[in-house]
């Protein structure tokens, strides 16, 4: 039971990992907060929704969100981020992104309507299971959690290795120095928009498809605790917004054993603060405030 | 003690790096009353991050810095500007979007240090007159009611002195006043600083104008990679072999 | 009906200003709805459980907030001001999740019995923070919160204590939501934790923003124009989140400046002639 409920911590934990990774992307590289990251997170439950109910597979499914998701980044970007770009457009931004974050609720609430709606695959994808020592394991679960994983593994190479990588780093460490280096700074926020609104919108296939419902209330609640996380693991830290992800939700998966469930929300929020207060930059993160520039 | 013959500021031993590359390598000075320090050196010396950690923008790796005897070493900015430690910055940091006698006016010690208290108590007046004052002595008076967004150069510089001196400081450090000047410009600015002069304890310039420093200075300090390589009159500072060579080729060069 | 109007007028002006008062030393706060929540629920216990007097009731409350603010707002404000944006989100949720657990008030169904608001005390409560902040845009305090609010660093190097500042004025905010979540409450008779959420929140800030920030005048401006057009409108309260969000990006996006700026050069002056006269 217990080994049971760590599983399934571990499956949400990789789920708030990939929105947090994303949160944490675009914050590293714009030092500003996408507060309508978990919208786009919510909308991939119902790209999915859709795309099954217009006859789609699920892996066509899978990448109709990724690209849609990708899409509304950039419409994000460019509505809420492009002309907000000096340091201290902090609180513009926020707005701006609060602002597309409302929108979006409110005109999906529009089309598929407040309540959760089920979301059913075809076969026996969501019930079948698999035993592996002596513990019955949905299968999907261990999917989730496997490409999530494997997602992430795959971003990191992607910062870490390749050239788009070093031009993120470049941005992330200092916009002006990277344009003079004739580094395209737009191109590269945009790319970044993409990449986290894909990763996110598939997090949010992924907890569509293993809860059946899509549900346009879970941006506001398992988006925002995403950016929780990304604060818990360290701001602008890949490594630590996965191992925030896995933490918090092995924690909170320990709290309905516990039944506490009902304040696992609050003991996220109240976890950033203490982190804040012990450990400002995070788990993992470096503090590098790119305000001081005497 | 005699408090004339305590320094106002001793720097002992200041250490400072940033990831891993080391800024500051155990630099040890004194500022005496009554006196203009100047301190020079290549770009890359640590001049800059010397004040800011003396000013308390950086936090320091090591050694100790007693102001009026008292160790200040890990105070913040805002307390040892309540100290008396005042600064402008090189790149000028002026308040743009405020008018430049609001600019003089924020930094009046009563308000600054005890800003919620101005709500209850009637002091109407606000220091204006003072600040007039102040920025009559800088020839900005006509000026006071533009936003300091719109100065000429020359004249920010001014305004961000006036409105270090409106703490009512013992200490100004000044961090590259002359950067991007001409002559007459830098003349005027000489003239300027000595009027500060009259109003402070002492004052530290941070600057590459070697004319302007030995017209200014009573004594000076070189700077290179992180250490004091001279210290001593100007005169016989500026000939030192070890100091014309840290300043060859680099020398004028701006960062 | 004419009651309604000026009820939740004036309590929607009221937390436009508890925004304004902490955007005044750069911050932003989603706490808002959850400062709100916090004095609801905390004067409805002491009036409808205790017997306490309204007034004081909500007294107490905007304090019991204040405290919470200050206390969550400090960590967040000693490192880096856009920290303080993630915490203001967690209180909403945190309040609302806490409250929902607590079968003391009903848990989820709510709590009731709230009586006593009648519009002569959110008339007052209206006319005295106005004129509170109206003093306030009058004393030097106005130039050390614009100071903060331009460039800390330059503030803290002037001898002002930014963290100091901008915690005061957080502080006084939840102070501000949670008094007019007390007079709100008692006057709905009964709340629920969902009325609370985020984006009630978001709402208040909006309504803030919209007004314009520049001065004291522009967020009950902007509080009055988003309570009345969609009563009078109809097909438009349905509508309210997109039509909201549309108006805000616009307005961000043809005035970036304008919707969050500083007073206007003339008006400045003006403050300080005022000042110098005096």
């Amino acid at each position: 039971m217990l080994v049971e409920q760590l599983i399934n911590g571990v499956v949400l934990g990789s789920m708030y990992a990939l929105i947090a990774q994303g949160y944490t992307l675009i914050f590293g590289v714009l030092d500003k907060l996408n507060f309508a990251h978990g919208e786009v997170f919510m909308l991939g439950g119902f790209v999915c929704l859709a795309s099954i109910a217009l006859g789609a597979s699920l892996p066509v499914a899978i990448l109709v969100a990724a690209i849609i998701s990708g899409l509304l980044g950039l419409m994000i970007e460019f509505v809420g981020f492009r002309k907000f770009r000096s340091p201290d457009a902090h609180i513009t931004a926020a707005l701006s992104s609060f602002a597309i974050g409302l929108v979006i609720i409110d005109l999906s609430q529009k089309v598929w309507g407040a309540e959760p709606v089920a979301l059913t695959l075809p076969g026996t994808l969501q019930t079948a299971t698999v035993s592996i020592a002596g513990l019955n394991i949905v299968v999907l679960r261990l999917a989730i959690l496997v490409i999530s994983l494997l997602l992430m593994f795959v971003l990191y190479g992607v910062v870490v290795k390749t050239s788009l990588g070093r031009r993120i780093r470049a941005v992330a460490e200092s916009p002006a120095k990277a344009a003079l280096f004739g580094i395209n700074v737009t191109r590269v926020n945009q790319q970044v928009f993409f990449i986290a609104s894909a990763m996110s919108g598939l997090a949010g296939l992924a907890l569509a498809v293993r809860t059946g419902y899509a549900n346009t209330d879970v941006g506001f609640t398992f988006g925002l605790k995403a950016l929780a996380i990304m604060a818990i693991g360290g701001m602008g830290d890949l490594r630590g917004a996965l191992i925030g992800g896995l933490l918090v939700g092995v924690l909170e998966a320990l709290a309905f054993q516990w039944g506490l469930g009902q304040l696992a929300d609050v003991f996220v929020w109240l976890f950033m603060i203490v982190i804040l207060l012990v450990r400002p930059a995070g788990l993992f993160g470096t503090l590098i405030s790119k305000d001081v520039r005497a | 003690m005699d408090m004339a013959a305590q320094p106002i500021l001793a720097v002992d031993g200041l250490r400072k790096s940033f990831r891993g590359l080391t800024a500051l390598e155990s630099v040890s000075l004194e500022v005496r009353r009554g006196e203009i320090l100047g301190l020079m050196g290549p770009n890359g010396a640590g001049k800059s991050v010397f004040i800011n950690v003396i000013t308390g923008l950086y936090p320091s790796d090591g050694g100790a810095i007693r102001y009026c005897g008292r160790d200040v070493t890990a105070l913040p900015s805002y307390v040892l500007a309540r100290l008396g430690i005042a600064r402008t910055y090189q790149n000028i940091r002026l308040l743009r979007r405020m008018t430049v006698l609001e600019n003089v006016l924020v930094a009046i010690k009563d308000h600054a240090s005890q800003p919620f208290r101005s709500l209850f108590v009637r002091n109407r007046s606000g220091g204006v007159a003072a600040a007039m004052a102040l920025l009559e002595q800088f020839h900005l008076a006509d000026k006071a009611d533009r936003l300091a967004g719109t100065l000429a150069y020359g004249e920010a510089r001014r305004l961000e002195i006036a409105r270090a001196l409106a703490g009512k400081p013992s200490l100004l450090f000044l961090d590259e006043p002359a950067a991007g000047m001409n002559e007459r410009e830098t003349e005027e600015l000489a003239a300027t600083i000595r009027t500060s002069h009259r109003l402070v304890e002492a004052i530290v310039i941070v600057e590459h104008d070697v004319a302007m420093m030995r017209g200014l200075s009573d004594r000076l300090v070189v700077m290179d990679s992180g250490r004091k390589i001279a210290e001593g009159n100007p005169a016989d500072v500026l000939t030192q072999p070890n100091v014309v060579e840290a300043y060859l080729g680099t020398d004028g060069a701006d960062d | 009906m004419m009651q309604d109007y000026v009820v939740f007028v004036g309590i929607n002006i009221v937390l436009a200003w508890s925004v304004y008062v902490i955007l005044l030393a750069g911050s932003l706060s989603f706490a808002n709805g959850g400062f709100m929540a916090i004095g609801a629920y905390v004067s409805g216990v002491l009036t409808v459980k205790f017997g306490v007097p309204l007034v004081l009731a909500a007294l107490a409350a905007g304090v019991a907030a204040g405290a919470i603010g200050v206390l969550v707002g400090f960590p967040a404000l000693r490192t880096r001001g856009i920290y303080l944006m993630l915490v203001t989100v967690g209180v909403t949720v945190s309040v609302k999740a806490v409250i929902e657990s607590i079968d003391y008030v009903g848990g989820i169904q709510g709590f009731g019995g709230m009586v006593g608001t009648t519009q002569w005390h959110v008339v007052a409560l209206v006319a005295m923070v106005g004129c509170g902040l109206w003093a306030l845009s009058k004393s030097p305090l106005q130039r050390i919160l614009d100071a903060v609010r331009e460039d800390e660093l330059s503030a803290a190097s002037l001898g002002i204590n930014p963290v100091h500042v901008k915690l005061v004025c957080f502080g006084a905010g939840a102070f501000l939501a949670a008094v007019a979540g007390s007079f709100y409450a008692h006057y709905l008779i009964h709340v629920a934790p969902d009325q609370f959420g985020i984006v009630l929140s978001v709402f208040i800030v909006l309504y803030a923003v919209l007004g314009g920030t520049n001065n004291l005048w522009g967020p009950p401006i902007g509080a009055a124009i988003m309570t009345l057009i969609p009563e009078f409108v109809r097909g438009l309260e349905s509508w309210r989140p997109t039509a909201f969000g549309i108006i805000i990006l616009g307005l961000l996006l043809i005035r970036p400046d304008g919707l969050l700026a500083f007073r206007s050069i003339t008006a400045r002056a003006r403050g300080i002639f005022v000042t110098k006269r005096a």
